[in-house]
């Protein structure tokens, strides 16, 4: 799991070019998408959805089903995971 | 006496003329479908002009093969609009066209082969850039001097036609051949497809189901004329350019804000400079792309702008598909045809109102009331939204 | 018809010249080296971190010299953003190409949604929060012309200061397809080949030191006799060649005036290089005395005429 994280960030930085981040900047429980944590977007939700079918095999027709997923670090985890088990 | 159109050309889905265009809208009968001319693409349906390039080169007498389909498709509409008028060394005469694409289409068949290293072929490039679109339009039509192209995405064709008016208004020119044109492409549909906004059934505008666009091609022009070039030319005035505005939303780099700001900045000024009461705007064409974000916020600037007397209004969407930069000019066309003939167009493919604004489309062919002013509304990436008033000539 | 006058305030140009925040530079400009690279200023300073990682090189340029016209004219916002490119944004076109044309499952949309044409004029608006008329010309040579009279014309419609600019980026395919095209895009490749961003901003008032006024700018498409269309030009303006103390040209040198300079060789080669010209001949008259009228004249491409004519502000 704990690797799952850390490759996620990894991903996320390359994904989306966040060249002035790294792996240690961003906390497992930071809201993604919140000012507070990392202020991403709309368009980084798009991002995401494709990094998670590259990555991770993962496909996420409806953009809406992302919201929740893309809450955290945490939240991407649980989810891959989830989808995985399934 | 303003600015006056005179001419009016246009090609999509539904026709290769005004008139077969007009026999669709009447008839309700769309031109959205599977692809047939552009091969190897991930859309299902989409609203392709049923004329294959080598067709259309033959018909406008267009010798070369180094060509796009942009260009063809923008001079069939154009040689429409343009009628047998005459070139004239005493009436100052330009052309303005607006395009997202460009030569796209044929950029793409160099770039396959380029990545594949299977020779390809460079003269392919030479319509790549927008700009030359327009200059192979002009050079058909005998066309020199002013010559411009404009691209600010989905809001370009009206902003052709509001720099034609503003040029004859400023005594730089006297008439102004103005549209748009764009031809599909893997290029777009996969771009729009990325962004999870192509809905792979019928695109559904202002429905509470919509659930993206189809994409389309196509091509319109209007002929503008002022009171100089209309002494000398004798055209009959189809309709005034009376109004128009441009603004910028600022809130995102695709989304429209959900206050509808720039939409409602784009209306409200564009019937401003029309001079003319809220209540005299017989008919809304409306953007209407038929996804989720488009149609909430157009929704909401509409109820800004009207209140509770919102206009009876349509998207011609579901008719042609979404034809990017020549959306603008194909429904300031369609704009023309619905004041010349008194008619409101149906928004094809409406069940429900989106919950959250209620609003209600026309769905029916509409003949009983008469038709003297139009709105048209054109919204594009970069927040960039544009608006035009036509007005029947008086 | 009489045109008033209008006045540059401010410019910024981001190109292969020591340009940006250079006030001065045209003295000891020599010719653009062929090894030359982009000169980027610390784009941090202009553009929020969060705008900044997905720019390409094209919307870095435009939104910082934006922002740097805007300090420097010291205005609030301008009333109006318009923007000329030839090619638009090729970095990002050519990306979403690529991934288009090889990836078969999701393509990530970052690089489609920035390909469109007024992503600039777009971002600048999105940077500065402005609501105003947000334009792009994209007329190959001529698109910093055509933008240039889209200003001077909202001015005249009421409109106090415009940001008008224009911005093209190289990248490397570029090169190819110059040397194997040159016959069909009848232009010589005399110079390297560049990007540039140059942005200004113009009004209808003099904000106080503006040392330049735009007299008068004009395009011809499609011209078989560019010297009839220059001397015809010049005539609506009151002038003859031999008024002009210095002629910026691309393409051929104008005859009659007073000095030619080929500002390719200064800029390189790229479609709106004629918005490096008219921030050259700003610096040049804010510096030398001697140089009152300068005709800017681009026939980069040659059935392309634009003419710009600037005249010093009398203090």
């Amino acid at each position: 799991m704990d690797s799952l994280k850390q490759d996620l960030k990894k991903q996320i930085i390359e994904q989306l070019n966040l060249e002035d981040l790294s792996v240690e900047d961003i906390a497992d429980d930071a809201l993604l998408f919140n000012d507070q944590g990392l202020g991403l977007d709309s368009i980084d939700a798009l991002e995401l959805i494709v990094l998670l079918e590259k990555y991770h095999g993962i496909q996420l027709t409806n953009p809406e089903e992302g919201k929740e997923a893309f809450k955290s670090i945490n939240t991407m985890a649980e989810y891959i995971n989830k989808r995985k088990a399934a | 006496m303003g600015v006056c159109i005179t001419g009016i050309g246009v090609v999509s889905a539904i026709g290769m003329s005004a008139g077969e265009n007009l026999n669709a809208l009447r008839e309700g009968k769309t031109g959205i479908g599977p692809l047939h001319y552009l091969r190897g693409t991930k859309a299902s349906l989409a609203g392709e002009v049923k004329v294959s390039n080598d067709d259309l080169r033959k018909a406008l007498n267009v010798r070369t093969e180094y060509v796009s389909r942009t260009s063809l498709l923008g001079l069939q509409a154009a040689r429409e609009a343009w009628g047998d008028n005459k070139r004239s060394g005493v009436i100052r005469t330009g052309i303005i066209s607006a395009t997202s694409v460009g030569g796209m289409d044929r950029s793409e068949v160099f770039y396959k082969d380029y990545l594949a290293q299977n020779n390809p072929d460079y003269k392919l490039l030479t319509s790549h850039d927008s700009g030359s679109t327009t200059e192979r339009i002009a050079r058909e039509l005998g066309i020199t001097g002013y010559i411009n192209t404009l691209s600010t995405a989905c809001s370009s064709g009206v902003n052709a036609i509001m720099l034609g008016a503003r040029l004859i208004l400023q005594g730089a020119l006297d008439r102004v051949l103005v549209g748009g044109s764009d031809a599909l492409s893997g290029f777009t549909i996969d771009g729009f497809r990325s962004l999870m906004i192509y809905d792979d059934q019928w695109c559904r505008p202002f429905d509470e189901s919509r659930a993206g666009l189809n994409l389309g091609e196509g091509a319109g022009f209007l002929l503008l004329e002022g009171e100089k070039s209309l002494e000398l030319t004798g055209n009959t005035p189809i309709c005034n350019v009376s109004g128009w505005a441009n603004a910028a939303d600022a809130y995102h780099q695709t989304a429209s804000s959900p206050d509808g700001k720039g939409a409602t900045l784009a209306i409200g000024n564009a019937i401003r400079r029309a001079g003319i009461g809220l209540d005299e705007i017989s008919y809304v064409n409306a953007h209407g792309t038929g996804t989720k974000n488009n149609d909430h916020s157009e929704s909401v600037a509409l109820r800004n702008v009207f209140g509770d007397r919102i206009p009876p209004f349509s998207s011609t969407k579901a008719f042609t598909g979404h034809t990017l930069a020549a959306a603008g000019a194909i429904e300031a066309v369609f704009s023309v045809l619905a004041i010349r003939n008194n008619l409101i167009f149906p928004n094809l493919n409406y069940h429900n109102p989106i919950v959250e604004t209620g609003l209600v489309p026309a769905t029916q062919l509409g003949t009983a009331v008469e038709v003297n002013a139009v709105l048209s509304n054109s919204f594009g990436f970069g927040g960039n939204n544009s608006s035009l008033v036509l007005t029947k000539y008086a | 018809m009489h045109k008033p006058a209008l006045y540059l305030s401010a410019a910024s140009t981001i190109s292969h010249q020591p340009t940006f925040r250079n006030p001065g530079f045209s003295v000891a400009l020599g010719p653009v080296e062929a090894s030359s690279v982009l000169i980027n200023p610390d784009y941090k300073a202009y553009i929020e971190a969060g705008l900044l990682r997905r720019m390409s090189k094209i919307l870095r340029m435009s939104v910082a010299c934006a922002k740097d016209c805007i300090t420097q004219a010291g205005i609030e916002q301008p009333d109006a953003i318009v923007v000329g490119t030839g090619l638009g944004c090729l970095q990002d076109t050519e990306k979403f190409l690529n991934t288009s044309l090889s990836v078969e499952g999701l393509l990530p949309p970052t690089s489609f949604i920035q390909s469109t044409h007024n992503t600039m004029a777009g971002q600048i608006s999105l940077s500065i929060s402005n609501h105003g008329y947000n334009m792009t010309h994209t007329q190959n040579t001529l698109s910093f012309e055509h933008a240039l009279l889209d200003a001077s014309m909202l001015l005249r419609e009421g409109d106090r200061n415009v940001l008008v600019g224009a911005a093209d980026e190289h990248i490397d395919i570029l090169n190819d397809i110059a040397v194997r095209l040159e016959a069909e895009l009848s232009f010589e490749v005399t110079a390297p080949l560049t990007s540039g961003a140059s942005f200004f901003i113009l009004s209808t008032e003099n904000q106080g030191d503006s040392k330049v006024a735009l007299a008068d700018v004009y395009t011809c498409g499609g011209t078989e006799n560019g010297q009839e269309e220059i001397d015809a030009f010049l005539d609506r303006n009151g002038m003859q060649a031999g008024d002009i103390d210095l002629a910026l040209y691309a393409g051929a040198p104008v005859p009659g005036v007073g000095r030619n300079l080929d500002y390719l060789s200064l800029a390189g080669i790229y479609p709106t290089a004629s918005a490096f010209a008219l921030h050259y001949a700003m610096d040049l008259l804010g510096t030398n005395s001697d140089v009152k009228n300068v005709l800017i004249c681009n026939a980069l491409r040659k059935s392309n005429l634009g003419l710009t004519l600037l005249k010093a502000v009398e203090a």
